[in-house]
């Protein structure tokens, strides 16, 4: 009986502990997504309407509101992909910075490397191969 | 407007004298003089003169503010200061050209002066090829973009200069990246006139190394104003954010680095002529491409080209046709001029300066491809993709380790052949770098093993590059670029993990806080300039020491053009700058601040001055016989 007891009571401690820690981490994970988060979602899209500029360095109106808008979908608990997504459905490819890759881009992605490989290939020719160049 | 048409008509003299010079030399080398009469460089110097003259009409035009020239009438404005109305002058298209074909004609002058001892057939050849790239300017400039132009009636008052260009660092950064940009194009011609006239060899490499290093600097120079200048003028606090203007600079850079480590090789081994050969071509297409690619203004996007193609469409077909041209004569003359015999041993400096030279291609390929990608797929596809920071830094940065490791060890090869001893010094120097880079990563709390491994590698290159100084024969040129290049890369990693930043939108008399630091919002005052009005912001800091330090940032509204720009306050330290800036926000009387920590940014500027620094003793080193 005691050790029952003793046994529940262990339960009932880490039971409200966990709950406390959970309800602790759901706080202190909203607080910290509204800054850092926030930052690295703006940091990485276009502002439509300005010169070269990232949503997160502009203070248009354009970008500002966008900026209210992510915080809010994060609010809601969407992921960054699913924030990146509905944006580029709704404006297009054009307003994320990482090209990403897709069937668009793969050459973009490959062709620096194929020549990377190719070089390689060149020099190690030009430096194991002896008495000829 | 005396002097307006002055200059045009120097302007078309200029081009008539081009057009002489060219048949002339073309007469001389057919005789195959070996005296050549100093009527040719002679006109060269008349041909300078003329472009000098149009240009000294134009900037005075531009200070005495006439307007009835329309370059001067769409950039300027009567309330501007002095300075920026003389820099106003190639704060344009047609003036910028102007500068182009001026620096273009005072390269190749420079060239026939410091070349005296070079064979004539090779001096004459690098003119001809020279006046090509002149001439096909000269109509360029006076078929499209004519600065000249007179607009009737007469205005009274321009239409002002971009706000943002009007600032001391943009104001001298084109002439600078000009310098280095436009003389990629007498190391263009010099290499076609080497093909030709069989001198692909020691001395000329000795002769063109002079104009590699010359547009190496002032292109180093050219790039880091246009750095400083976005990092306080933009108002964000960055300095590079691989944007297709950016890299548009950085790929000529690129390809004169690998060719100067070639010139290198080809001066005291006689290796690799082809290869220097293509790279000369390269570099100068490359500046091309980026005065095609910033000068059409497809850039921003295909559309806005559309709007004015007849530059676009002008640079690009004498672009291909230059370069078909060089490809022509590389091909006709490869294998008749061309023999070499040296081989390559595995562990040399030769073997340091090909793998120098794959990374460097390699990355220059990245940035190339990278900015004209989206374009293509524009014009192919009408598809819209973004390549910004993500793109560069995952082709790049992977590549950088390997890169870095063989740029510190490179140097320590000896020519021909090197035998190599891992003694207890090298060992030390390994043990060091690792207990840093530990150090460093913990204090930056980065834990991340790749990360870590790139400050291994920055600084093992920082201590193999200063472990140089204690050699018997010091290479100084080659010690300061390179500690000046670890450094230049430590400080960008420490001071993009470090950054730190808050965005509040305040009151006056309100306060925030940074880390250990509070910032106090004072107050606001307003004062009128002659060509705007601006709204200072008085910001106290008191640090973790509680001192206290003064910021005021500046939100300037221009009349002429009517704009806003936010003028970003900077205290700077040795370890870190402190950046605010304020902007208004609409209907409110709330500011939006933006206060941030730059850890390391004089740094930035300080180990590119270094990079720079190194390429002036190399410059000024004098040629010693290098024992083999």
């Amino acid at each position: 009986m005691f050790m029952k007891s003793k046994k529940l009571s262990t339960i009932k401690i880490l039971s409200i502990l966990i709950l406390f820690y959970t309800n602790f981490m759901s706080i202190a994970l909203a607080s910290t997504f509204s800054e850092e988060q926030t930052v690295n979602i703006t940091k990485n899209l276009r502002c439509l309407i300005c010169q070269g500029q990232t949503i997160h360095e502009s203070n248009s109106d354009f970008a500002e509101s966008m900026k209210k808008y992510i915080k809010s979908e994060l609010e809601k608990g969407k992921t960054d992909e699913e924030i990146f997504s509905s944006l580029v459905t709704k404006y297009g490819q054009w307003i994320v910075y990482d090209p990403g890759i897709s069937r668009n881009t793969l050459l973009l992605w490959s062709l620096p490397l194929l020549l990377f490989l190719i070089g390689g290939v060149i020099i190690a020719n030009k430096i194991f191969r002896k008495h000829e160049l | 407007m005396i002097i307006s048409q002055l200059g045009y008509y120097s302007l078309i003299f200029g081009l008539l004298t081009s057009i002489f010079i060219f048949f002339n030399s073309s007469i001389q080398l057919k005789k195959n003089n070996l005296v050549i009469s100093d009527k040719t460089f002679g006109l060269i110097g008349f041909q300078f003169f003329f472009v000098f003259i149009s240009f000294i009409s134009l900037i005075y035009s531009f200070i005495v503010s006439d307007f009835s020239n329309e370059t001067v009438y769409n950039n300027s404005h009567t309330t501007k200061p002095l300075f920026y109305k003389i820099t106003g002058t190639w704060g344009n298209h047609e003036g910028s050209l102007l500068l182009w074909l001026l620096v273009l004609t005072g390269i190749l002058l420079g060239f026939i002066l410091k070349s005296r001892n070079e064979p004539n057939n090779y001096r004459l050849l690098t003119t001809l090829f020279q006046q090509i790239i002149i001439i096909g300017f000269f109509i360029f400039v006076l078929k499209t973009s004519n600065p000249f132009n007179e607009i009737f009636p007469v205005q009274t008052e321009g239409l002002g200069l971009n706000p943002i260009l009007q600032d001391p660092a943009l104001g001298i950064h084109p002439p600078i990246l000009y310098l280095g940009y436009v003389g990629t194009s007498i190391i263009f011609s010099a290499a076609l006139a080497s093909m030709i006239s069989n001198y692909v060899n020691k001395s000329w490499a000795k002769n063109i190394k002079f104009w590699v290093l010359f547009s190496w600097i002032f292109l180093t120079g050219g790039i880091l104003l246009g750095s400083i200048w976005a990092y306080y003028e933009l108002g964000w606090g960055g300095f590079w954010f691989w944007d297709p203007v950016e890299n548009v600079s950085l790929m000529p850079w690129l390809s004169l680095t690998a060719l100067l480590h070639c010139i290198l090789t080809l001066e005291k081994r006689e290796l690799f002529k082809k290869w220097t050969i293509v790279l000369c071509i390269i570099t100068f297409a490359l500046s091309m491409v980026g005065t095609f690619l910033v000068r059409s203004g497809i850039l921003n996007s295909v559309h806005t080209f559309a709007n004015d193609p007849s530059r676009g469409i002008y640079i690009l077909t004498f672009l291909l046709v230059l370069v078909l041209l060089s490809f022509l004569i590389f091909i006709i003359y490869e294998n008749k001029n061309f023999t070499q015999k040296s081989e390559i041993f595995t562990l040399s400096k030769e073997t340091a300066v090909l793998i120098n030279n794959w990374f460097i291609l390699y990355f220059l390929s990245v940035v190339l491809i990278g900015t004209i990608y989206p374009i293509f797929l524009d014009v192919i596809l009408d598809e819209q993709i973004s390549v910004g920071p993500p793109f560069y830094n995952k082709l790049i940065l992977p590549f950088l380790i390997p890169f870095v490791l063989f740029m510190s060890i490179g140097p320590s090869m000896k020519w021909i052949k090197t035998n190599f001893r891992i003694g207890v010094k090298s060992f030390l120097v390994i043990v060091f770098t690792l207990i840093l880079s530990f150090i460093t990563v913990y204090y930056i709390g980065e834990k991340n093993i790749f990360v870590l491994l790139l400050f291994v590698g920055f600084f093992y290159l920082l201590f193999k590059s200063l472990d140089q100084f204690r050699e018997k024969t010091k290479n100084f040129a080659q010690i300061f670029s390179h500690t000046g290049f670890s450094l230049l890369l430590i400080s960008i990693l420490l001071n993009s993990f470090s950054s730190k930043e808050i965005v509040k939108n305040i009151q006056v008399g309100e306060s925030f806080t940074l880390k250990n630091e509070k910032i106090i919002f004072k107050k606001i005052a307003v004062e009128k300039e002659k060509n705007y009005e601006s709204i200072i912001g008085f910001f106290e800091v008191l640090d973790e020491k509680n001192k206290i330090i003064n910021l005021q940032p500046e939100i300037r509204i221009y009349n002429e053009p009517e704009m806003a720009t936010s003028e970003a306050s900077i205290k700077t330290t040795l370890f870190k700058d402190r950046f605010i800036t304020i902007n208004i926000i609409k209907d409110q009387n709330f500011f939006n601040v933006r206060y941030q920590h730059k850890p390391f940014m004089i740094w930035i500027w300080i180990s590119t001055l270094i990079i720079m620094l190194g390429g002036m003793f190399a410059i000024f080193r004098k040629n010693k016989e290098v024992n083999i």
